[in-house]
């Protein structure tokens, strides 16, 4: 039983719902449990959270004896890092600087996030989306959006 | 049962569906839908997770009718896709594909797409016509429903949509209850104590579904695509020379648009990754009834007509559990009780009776829609080429500035922007290791109706658990959902299960 051949899928997997599991069903003992007849807040979690911790226990046992398993495929950080990251600052700009502004930014950004960037192509993009987002969202389904930081 | 309300439910239905803003509104859903759903890559899940902004600011009516519309564009489109470029737009359309895309090398596409679009009206016709039948006695039934037949009925949903789904039982299961977990975060609305919020006052109300969806499809899937090696060029667009199928072409499609429509609606009732299901089916059959089956994987009508028809069957049949019993069957479905919500109806038994306007309004636009979408693509089929070789790069931002609008919409706030990341970056590894996101959805939409439900069951109860198993319907459920565990031991079914994965290959 080698611990490098192992079926890794299962195993992260396993360990990770073994983390969530006991993340919650951990968390619920800040609650009261109550009983079978009046469920307490924490009742119900602590039943999901052992059965996830069992689950991911069971996957974690079995990945040992699956030799020759595929391997899970290998992170791409560039469109992970570029896009979540667009996302995250598209969020934090949309309540300061109004919608054009964090539109524009995360256009730009996620778009680095490809294979190639182009900056002439990815600048009209940018320009087309951004003004059909703001004629769609907010002129033609008047969503209350800021467009500008001072509006 | 009783039939006789049939008529005036329909007429109600259609003077709603008929009235010009309601049509207009369908009619934009089914155009946005194909618009979206033509996109290679871009499944049913991630085109109305990205639409469903656009229906904020509507009334409830026609904002349902739009998505419904949608659903249907979006699974319309994904076939189209498949038959001109060999790229699935969705799972259930990699069957199309087989034949469909052979059918586009001989030049065949425009027989393809016209059949596929005749097929699928029939399979929505009938489809609906199943709803507005079926729908009230189930209702019915419904009602006379206590808190532990709910229970088990959920058990029975959750199970089956596992069992039937690809991949690994035990890891759909995981991501079930790691979307129960998810969905019962919140304020717990027995004690009132704020479960897991960590004095963050946003999570007090809980994670909102309808971000998670956005994250783990629109985010997951972007990333996903952008990391396969190369960029999958749309450059091989099958040309479309004429539209109409020969007299030949229809008269072999006739049997497998029925058989397919019938195998469908079976499917779309049952919960799991119906339309997939359905369409394999649908093909398996075709062939094995067919007097020359060396010609499927060649471009044989039949293998179009079929599983096109299943799929679309199920694509309207599943909506029957939802509208009768508020209970959603798959991920499309978990988003759709997310609009309901949105839109302050709580989706159940219920709406029929004190919205029939809504109900029947929905359903006569059902048929309505289906209708268009055979109108809108046979002429526009030179358009959605056209959009077909809009290269991924230039798409991509775009699409992502829809989803984080749309995430923000939903409660104008910036902070389901950040848990729709969260989860992208979730689901990005999640799927990485084989784990699913739609029973993690499912699983979050039922967390806490299944808690409610249980919680009752046992104080009604006393506290014993034996009030599962003496009712006789919770205990017919939990045995069919024990059964079907139990199929997926039997070697032989599993095979057919790992078939189906393999096929499914993603």
């Amino acid at each position: 039983m080698a611990f490098h051949d192992r079926d890794r899928k299962d195993f992260n997997a396993g360990v990770m719902y073994v983390a969530i599991g006991a993340f919650f069903a951990g968390f619920a003992t800040n609650y009261p449990m109550g009983s079978a007849v009046r469920m307490g807040p924490a009742y119900f979690p602590t039943m999901l959270g052992a059965l996830l911790v069992m689950l991911g226990l069971i996957l974690v046992f079995r990945s040992f004896f699956v030799h020759d398993a595929e391997l899970p495929s290998k992170t791409h950080w560039r469109p992970l890092g570029f896009i979540l990251g667009a996302v995250v600052i598209f969020a934090f700009l949309i309540d300061r600087a109004g919608l054009i502004a964090s539109s524009v930014v995360m256009m730009l950004m996620g778009s680095m996030g490809g294979w190639q960037f182009r900056w002439k192509e990815q600048a009209v993009t940018t320009v087309v989306m951004t003004s059909a987002c703001v004629g769609i969202f907010y002129y033609a389904l008047g969503l209350p959006f800021r467009l500008f930081p001072w509006s | 049962m009783d039939f006789s309300a049939l008529i005036p439910n329909l007429t109600l239905g259609f003077t709603v569906a008929l009235s010009f803003q309601n049509l207009i509104y369908c009619f934009i859903g089914c155009l946005l839908g194909t618009l979206i759903g033509v996109l290679p890559g871009i499944g049913p899940v991630a085109t109305i997770a990205m639409l469903l902004p656009i229906t904020f600011n509507l009334p409830p009516t026609p904002a349902l009718i739009m998505l419904a519309g949608i659903y249907y564009g979006a699974s319309y489109g994904g076939s189209t896709t498949a038959i001109l470029v060999n790229l699935p737009g969705e799972s259930s359309s990699v069957v199309t594909m087989l034949d469909g895309y052979q059918m586009g090398r001989q030049g065949r596409a425009g027989p393809a797409l016209a059949i596929a679009a005749i097929g699928s009206f029939f399979a929505g016709t009938v489809g609906t016509f199943l709803i507005a039948l079926f729908g009230p006695p189930l209702a019915e039934l419904a009602f006379a429903f206590g808190a532990a037949e709910y229970f088990s009925m959920m058990v029975l949903g959750l199970i089956s949509a596992v069992v039937l789904a690809s991949g690994s039982l035990i890891k759909a299961i995981g991501m079930i209850l790691v979307g129960l977990l998810g969905g019962i975060v919140g304020t717990d609305v027995n004690s009132g104590i704020a479960r897991y919020s960590f004095g963050i006052s946003e999570l007090s109300d809980g994670i909102g579904f309808v971000s998670v969806a956005m994250g783990m499809f629109g985010f997951g899937e972007i990333i996903s695509n952008l990391g396969l090696s190369s960029e999958t060029r749309v450059t091989d667009v099958s040309k479309v020379h004429k539209m109409m199928p020969t007299k030949d072409d229809i008269r072999m499609s006739v049997g497998p648009i029925i058989r397919g429509t019938a195998i469908g609606t079976v499917f779309g009732i049952l919960p799991g990754a119906h339309t997939v299901i359905a369409a394999f089916s649908s093909y398996t059959l075709e062939k094995k009834l067919a007097r020359d089956p060396t010609r499927f994987g060649k471009g044989a009508i039949e293998g179009v007509a079929g599983p096109e028809s299943a799929n679309n069957a199920a694509a309207q049949t599943c909506f029957i559990p939802l509208l009768t019993l508020g209970i959603p069957t798959g991920a499309v479905m978990a988003l759709m009780v997310g609009a309901m919500t949105i839109q302050g109806i709580a989706p159940g038994p219920q709406v029929m009776t004190q919205k029939p306007d809504l109900f029947w309004g929905m359903i006569a636009s059902m048929w309505l829609g289906n209708g268009m979408l055979v109108i809108l693509n046979l002429p526009l089929i030179g358009m959605w080429v056209q959009f077909l070789k809009i290269p991924y790069r230039v798409l991509f931002p775009g699409i992502l500035l829809f989803i984080c609008i749309g995430a923000f919409s939903i409660n104008n706030a910036s902070f389901d922007v950040y848990v729709a990341a969260l989860f992208g970056f979730f689901g990005y590894y999640s799927s990485k290791w084989g784990c699913e996101a739609a029973p993690l959805i499912l699983g979050f939409v039922l967390g806490p109706l299944m808690e409610e439900n249980l919680r009752r069951a046992m104080l009604i109860s006393r506290g014993d658990p034996s009030v599962f198993f003496t009712r006789p319907i919770s205990l017919g459920m939990l045995l069919v959902a024990f059964a079907l565990l139990l199929m997926v031991v039997v070697p032989q079914f599993s095979k057919k299960r790992e078939i189906l994965g393999a096929a499914e290959g993603d």
